[in-house]
């Protein structure tokens, strides 16, 4: 189960729902962007900011002339919608993403403790 | 037609540059720009004419960005990226631009979308290509993001203070950042306490609970107290920098 490196993406995603897209990864999904395209592909990574990334996609753009793409990237700010995949259980999903991160963050091992979240600094 | 004015002639990025990928063509809205160099940076993306003018796209523009192999859609493998921006003169009035670009009416809502097509003669570099952009692209968050709550600017958001508040979640420090939370008192406890430690032998012989100085000269008085001498690697899996 693989979570951000970043102590802040990891903060975002876990006061998100954007924590259940990322639990999407290995997934087929459609999303439908801004502009009513579409593009349906294997999810391979979703960041903090509802970046998505995917695979071996069909792209459709908003004529309805479909083609594929090896790869592509979809800015989060211009998704309008992610159709979570039926066979995806929602709550497992959040629940394992939140197990992952918390596991990351508060149980690091011997010397390599994740230093995260040093306390505030008195002022 | 398209209008060529917004080419222009500026040095190469030289900082942050994540890929640059030469004799690249760039193709805008179906019309050939010609070949150059497309530079993958931090900052923007850029693309050089071999003449020596171009043009630079800010992320923050980029809706998307793709690999295409399929043929069938367009004759060459290339780099496909997707731009919310208008490139043409404000002045002329243009019809609309072929493949891609639609002048909504006056639809607000509606932002105008240039496609851009970057053709590499090396077609084994648009993984490399496609990587930097992505990494390129997560450096720019959308700073318009509804999401208000966000106070996770700056300063690492203190998750753990935060919850603290809300109950007792069992928190831990690393040896590196305990130590800088102590207090001179607390810092003073921890060398006894190692000092301790480096004498003492394992637990069965110790009396429980700490014992001061004065506590162990008391004893060392009437009791026989063995120690025996410490033996490497005992105390291992103690957080402990000697």
């Amino acid at each position: 189960m693989e979570v951000s490196h970043s102590v802040k993406e990891r903060t975002i995603a876990e006061n998100s729902l954007v924590i259940l897209l990322q639990g999407l990864r290995g997934h087929v999904a459609t999303v439908d962007l801004r502009d009513e395209s579409t593009a349906t592909g294997r999810v391979t990574n979703v960041d903090a900011f509802m970046n998505v990334r995917l695979a071996e996609v069909t792209f459709t753009d908003r004529q309805g002339i479909a083609s594929r793409l090896d790869e592509l990237f979809v800015t989060g700010r211009n998704i309008r919608y992610v159709h979570i995949p039926d066979e995806v259980d929602i709550r497992a999903t959040i629940e394992r993403q939140l197990e992952a991160i918390h596991r990351v963050r508060y149980f690091g091992g011997r010397d390599k403790g994740r230093k995260e979240f040093p306390r505030a600094k008195p002022k | 037609g398209v209008a060529m004015s917004f080419l222009k002639r500026f040095p190469p990025p030289a900082e942050g540059v994540r890929h640059q990928q030469p004799d690249t063509e760039a193709v805008l809205a179906g019309r050939s720009l010609g070949a150059g160099t497309l530079y993958i940076a931090e900052s923007r993306l850029s693309w050089l004419e071999n003449s020596g003018v171009g043009f630079s796209l800010d992320y923050p523009t980029i809706s998307l960005h793709a690999v295409s192999r399929d043929l069938n859609a367009y004759p060459w493998e290339h780099l496909y990226v997707m731009v919310n921006a208008k490139f043409e003169e404000e002045e002329t009035k243009e019809a609309p631009m072929t493949e891609g670009e639609e002048e909504e009416d006056s639809d607000d809502d509606v932002e105008p979308i240039v496609e851009f097509r970057f053709v590499p003669s090396d077609k084994s570099a648009l993984e490399a290509m496609f990587t930097a952009m992505c990494e390129c692209q997560a450096l720019h968050p959308d700073p318009d993001d509804e999401d208000s709550d966000n106070d996770y600017e700056g300063e690492e958001y203190d998750v753990e203070a935060h919850e603290l508040e809300q109950g007792d979640i069992p928190t831990f420090y690393t040896y590196e950042e305990g130590l800088s939370h102590l207090t001179a008192e607390g810092q003073a406890t921890l060398e006894r306490l190692e000092g301790m430690l480096a004498q003492s032998v394992s637990s069965q012989y110790n009396m429980a609970g700490v014992r001061t100085e004065n506590s162990i000269r008391e004893f060392e008085d009437g009791m026989e107290v063995d120690i025996a001498p410490v033996v490497a690697g005992q105390f291992e899996d103690a957080e402990v920098d000697h």
